[in-house]
């Protein structure tokens, strides 16, 4: 792929006889691009595509691919006249504000606490709190329903022993909680177990954001007499806007599409009155249990919607003023 | 003056604190490990390791080809971790730091197809998979995963947030060619994204029991996650070796951020913008 | 000399491509633990008839299997030669019209059915009369309980299985003098409770006709007695195969367990092998014949080797040596008659305090009832289930709640 000589930018210092293969700049982006288009053509358009018209179809698919149905509106219809629906929606809501909302809140300063106050234990530090993410499923199911138990988990132990201590006390329950058992009690379950599982995650990824803000900022802002909280307030957070927009949107997109920690903690049921039964386990359970691929297709398509109008909503509330994002 | 004194130690205190908490099922899981199942069940579970570990090993390795699907999953992992990278570094610095037709359009359907749930895509990758006769290889599983809307979007968002234009509009007025300018600036100001998006993306790969479940029907094939998980029964698994074997299996990642924490963490400082 | 080597060379070499080209023949099974240990115990009895022809077992979890299973019919493409199915999976898999019908030519296992469990048999009959699964292993219902808990509280076992409420009525006593729950939970007695009494050209949930049962009497009584179990305290609030459950058994916190019979067999290997001698088995309370899983051999209609895969079935459900091999290293109980009678099941269990409840057992398989199925059964299960996590949990009323059952269900048989 050549490019004639007079089409070179920049000064034409090149001479003529040179065959140095350049690139014109406005050429660069489709090459850079192309290996990810082509991949995403082949493997992500079809699936989509597939899934899209699936949702128009009834389908039972251990009859095979010819015994689709065409039924047009009518899983949506269903769907959207479905109390489970509603219902799934509520809980997945709840869980990921209940989980996301203290992700970022604590995420960030956290961040910016280790970055700045652990010299020699940072590593340590920053790998205890991304071991939650490395854990398999298999032993967080197991960990967490041993933790949970009733009356000989951990956690109901770790709050009666909280309870007794005065001045504490008036805010822990004294009664052990059913965590599992009770629908009340299973979405916080939930939250905290999510919020354990990703709060590493998010710190680790800010504290790489935080690697990329030049020091001589703050070492400028020290000399003219502003505190490290002020610091923090007018250079970190302004600079770790894109990061923070990025990490919201992720906890907005991975909050509504929880699947895998409630699935485990309620053993795929969803819990007592299904309220730990996110819309993502509903789809699952509409296409593996109920043999409805049709209706989980419809299911997912309106979760989609939900899920781009607040991705939307970030998106607009993280612009910076004036700028293309 | 006290509270100057206070705050740092309470805040010191609470981030060990938290960072207890945070090991402690991580902690259980090698406990577990070296129990028989029956202890495992008890309430309260065992605190302190055990000597079972021997046995839970035997057990392990005797139900699934355990070393080889260890070997499968680090080769999956790997190639998986270095081609995303690759692409998605390329595909990132072209969102943000050029203008092209069809740009907004494309980022949004990329992005769009992280908004929908795996498993919906099982039937149609499987089709696909079939089709290219990839049933059974490990390809199927690292070659897809390449074009990530996640990696994209995360490279996207480190290089506007840390490559000014004006190095980039530098560097070719002083000749360097558009190739060299991602190869020899914006990757090396990549590192920490690029050790962030490495570690996940391995962590996920090494996680990953969909693709594999779809895509391998024959055992000596299975990644790790899918072995492990052909051990569980409804009513009769091996706990101990489950646990143990789940408990190995964490171990390669361990070593991985060890490694990639380095980097990311005591990474640059502020003077190679400059 | 020259034509007769010409000849013996080709002959030779005919005979090797003969041979080689057999030899190249495998099966593949697939399966899920622990049916997959039963096969791979099948095979060097399957090697002296067919030494030539590899069997690959392929395993998955439980759910993982069906799901690959599922995925696999869906394209017709990639099926195992011998796909091995849950109880709870045969009837999707069936209506699907995906798997072979075993019944006809060239199979005619129709003509081998006085050899099988009644019920397991007709579970594996698609409802077009099709007999596309042979049953493998079956779970008999029993109840399981703690005689010493028992004997403290002055309860016989004719007490607790002469009628569901006295079944309760003894569990107030249990529960008074030793402190242990009746049962594990509430939902296990409704479980049972609305399989009884189900009439001719009913289902579960929904009878052939399509109309909604979930507010029959059944239904009714079932979740009154689940009710009166929760009020007065009597269950656990706790679901099997928890810690909590295992724990419970383990120090004598729960005093029945209803389930398959093959639960006797874990309890003694690994749940609570401490408690032996202690428990005993007996017929679900008020003669209920109940079924827990059961393990079904098919042929997918898409899978290669037909011929050789039928043979390894035959091998697994119509051979006594191997049904009998399987009871005693994995305790499926077999759902072939023929070995019923073997002196295996004259044996004294010494976990069960040396009773034989074996005997017991294969006469509770015999009159298990079939029940139809319906392809909306999963959801109206579920449906149920949470009308009555309501009632159980938040003091829903019950007429209120089988009225919202039935409403939700007819939303869905209507579609």
């Amino acid at each position: 792929m050549s490019t004639p000589a007079d089409h070179i930018p920049g000064p034409a210092a090149q001479p003529a006889t040179r065959r140095r293969w350049r690139l014109r700049t406005s050429q660069v982006p489709y090459l850079l691009i192309s290996p990810f288009v082509v991949l995403f053509l082949v493997f992500g358009i079809f699936p989509l595509v597939f899934s899209f018209w699936l949702a128009f179809q009834s389908w039972e698919p251990t009859a095979g691919l010819a015994s689709m149905k065409f039924v047009g509106l009518d899983n949506f219809r269903f769907a959207i006249t479905d109390e489970w629906f509603w219902k799934s929606l509520r809980n997945t809501a709840w869980l990921a504000l209940a989980s996301g909302v203290p992700q970022h809140v604590i995420a960030i300063p956290l961040a910016y606490f280790i970055h700045t106050g652990f010299k020699r234990s940072r590593n340590a530090v920053i790998g205890a709190y991304f071991l939650p993410y490395i854990t398999s499923t298999v032993a967080i199911a197991m960990m967490f329903g041993t933790l949970f138990s009733t009356d000989y988990g951990l956690i109901n132990l770790s709050l009666h022993a909280l309870a007794q201590v005065p001045g504490l006390g008036w805010f822990f329950p004294d009664a052990p909680v059913d965590w599992l058992n009770r629908a009340e009690n299973v979405k916080p379950a939930v939250a905290i177990v999510v919020f354990w599982r990703y709060i590493g995650f998010n710190t680790v990824l800010y504290l790489a954001a935080l690697q990329t803000i030049p020091s001589d900022i703050y070492e400028a802002a020290t000399m003219d007499g502003a505190r490290r909280v002020q610091q923090f307030f007018y250079i970190t957070l302004p600079s770790l806007k894109p990061m923070i927009y990025f990490g919201v949107t992720l906890s907005v997109v991975g909050g509504l599409q929880l699947f895998e920690e409630p699935f485990i903690l309620t053993g795929g049921r969803g819990g007592t009155d299904q309220a730990g039964m996110t819309t993502a386990m509903y789809m699952y359970r509409t296409a593996f249990e109920f043999n409805d691929f049709g209706g989980a297709s419809a299911l997912s398509w309106l979760l989609f919607v939900f899920v781009a109008l607040l991705t939307w909503l970030t998106n607009r509330a993280f612009r910076p003023r004036g700028n293309a994002s | 003056m006290k509270t100057e004194k206070i705050a740092p130690a309470a805040a010191y205190l609470l981030v060990g604190v938290g960072a207890i908490i945070m090991l402690l099922p991580f902690y259980f899981m090698f406990v577990f490990a070296t129990h028989a199942r029956t202890e495992i069940f008890n309430l309260p579970p065992p605190l302190f390791f055990g000597d079972h570990f021997g046995v839970n090993l035997q057990i392990l390795t005797e139900k699934i080809p355990f070393w080889r699907s260890l070997g499968w999953s680090l080769y999956v992992a790997l190639a998986s971790t270095a081609l995303t990278l690759l692409f998605c570094s390329m595909g990132g610095y072209a969102f943000a730091m050029f203008e092209f037709r069809g740009k907004q359009p494309l980022f949004l359907l990329v992005l769009g197809t992280m908004l929908l749930p795996s498993f919906l895509g099982m039937i149609p990758t499987f089709m696909i998979m079939d089709a290219f006769g990839w049933i059974d290889q490990p390809r199927a599983l690292y070659i897809p995963g390449a074009a990530s809307a996640f990696g994209i979007f995360m490279m996207r968002q480190f290089v506007s947030s840390s490559i000014p234009k004006d190095l980039i509009e530098a560097a070719r007025m002083d000749g360097c060619g558009e190739l060299g300018i991602y190869w020899r600036i914006v990757l090396p100001l990549l590192q920490p994204a690029m050790g962030t998006l490495g570690l996940i993306t391995f962590i996920a790969s090494w996680n990953n029991f969909i693709g594999p479940l779809i895509v391998m029907r024959s055992p000596e094939m299975y990644t790790l996650p899918l072995a492990l998980r052909s051990m569980q029964s409804p009513v009769n698994t091996e706990w101990g070796a489950v646990m143990a074997g789940s408990a190995i299996a964490t171990l390669p990642l361990l070593v991985l951020f060890a490694i990639s924490s380095r980097r990311l963490i005591d990474g640059l400082t502020a003077g190679a913008v400059k | 000399m020259k034509p007769l080597t010409r000849t013996a060379v080709i002959a030779a070499a005919a005979m090797l491509t003969l041979a080689t080209a057999q030899a190249q023949q495998s099966i593949t099974i697939a399966a899920f633990p622990a049916v997959d240990d039963i096969a791979k115990a099948a095979i060097p009895i399957w090697k002296k008839t067919h030494p030539t022809v590899e069997v690959k077992v392929v395993s998955r979890a439980f759910a993982d299997h069906h799901t690959a299973m599922t995925t696999a019919l869906s394209t017709s493409s990639n099926l195992p030669d011998v796909m091995v199915v849950e109880y709870g999976y045969v009837a999707r898999f069936a209506e699907g019209g995906g798997l072979e019908n075993l019944g006809a030519a060239p199979y005619n296992l129709q003509a081998q059915q006085a050899h099988f469990v009644p019920y397991a048999y007709r579970q594996g009959t698609s409802n077009a009369g099709a007999v596309v699964a042979a049953p493998a292993d079956i779970g008999p219902g029993t109840l399981l309980y703690r005689t010493d808990l028992l004997k403290t509280a002055a309860v016989t076992e004719a007490d607790l299985t002469q009628s569901w409420e006295s079944f309760v009525g003894a569990g107030v006593k249990i529960k008074a003098a030793t402190g242990a729950y009746l049962v594990a939970h509430a939902r296990d007695i409704k479980d049972i409770v609305i399989r009884s009494d189900i009439k001719a050209g009913e289902g579960l949930y929904i009878d052939n006709k399509g109309k909604v049962l979930v507010d029959s009497p059944r239904f009714l009584r079932a979740f009154q007695l689940a009710k009166k179990v929760r009020d007065q305290k009597l269950d656990g609030k706790i679901n099997a195969w928890s810690n909590e459950w295992s724990e419970g058994f383990k120090r004598g916190t729960i005093a029945t367990q209803l389930s398959g019979a093959w639960l006797a067999g874990h309890l003694s290997n690994w749940l609570a092998p401490a408690t032996k001698g202690l428990w005993r088995a007996a017929q679900l309370p008020e003669k209920a014949y109940a079924s827990w899983g059961g393990t079904f051999y098919t042929i997918p209609k898409g899978a290669k080797n037909k011929t050789l895969a039928w043979e390894f079935i035959e091998l697994m459900t119509l051979n006594p040596a191997m049904q009998l091999q399987a009871f005693k290293a994995q305790d499926a109980f077999p759902a072939l008659v023929d070995v019923h009678n073997d002196a295996f099941f004259d044996q004294p269990i010494e976990f069960l305090g040396g009773q034989k409840a074996r005997l017991l057992w294969r006469e509770t398989a015999k009159k298990i009832n079939p029940i139809e199925v319906h392809k909306l059964d999963p959801i109206a299960d579920e449906i149920v289930n949470t009308e009555l996590d309501k009632v159980l949990d938040q003091g829903k009323d019950i007429p209120t709640a089988l009225a919202d059952a039935k409403r939700l269900l007819e939303r869905r048989v209507n579609r």
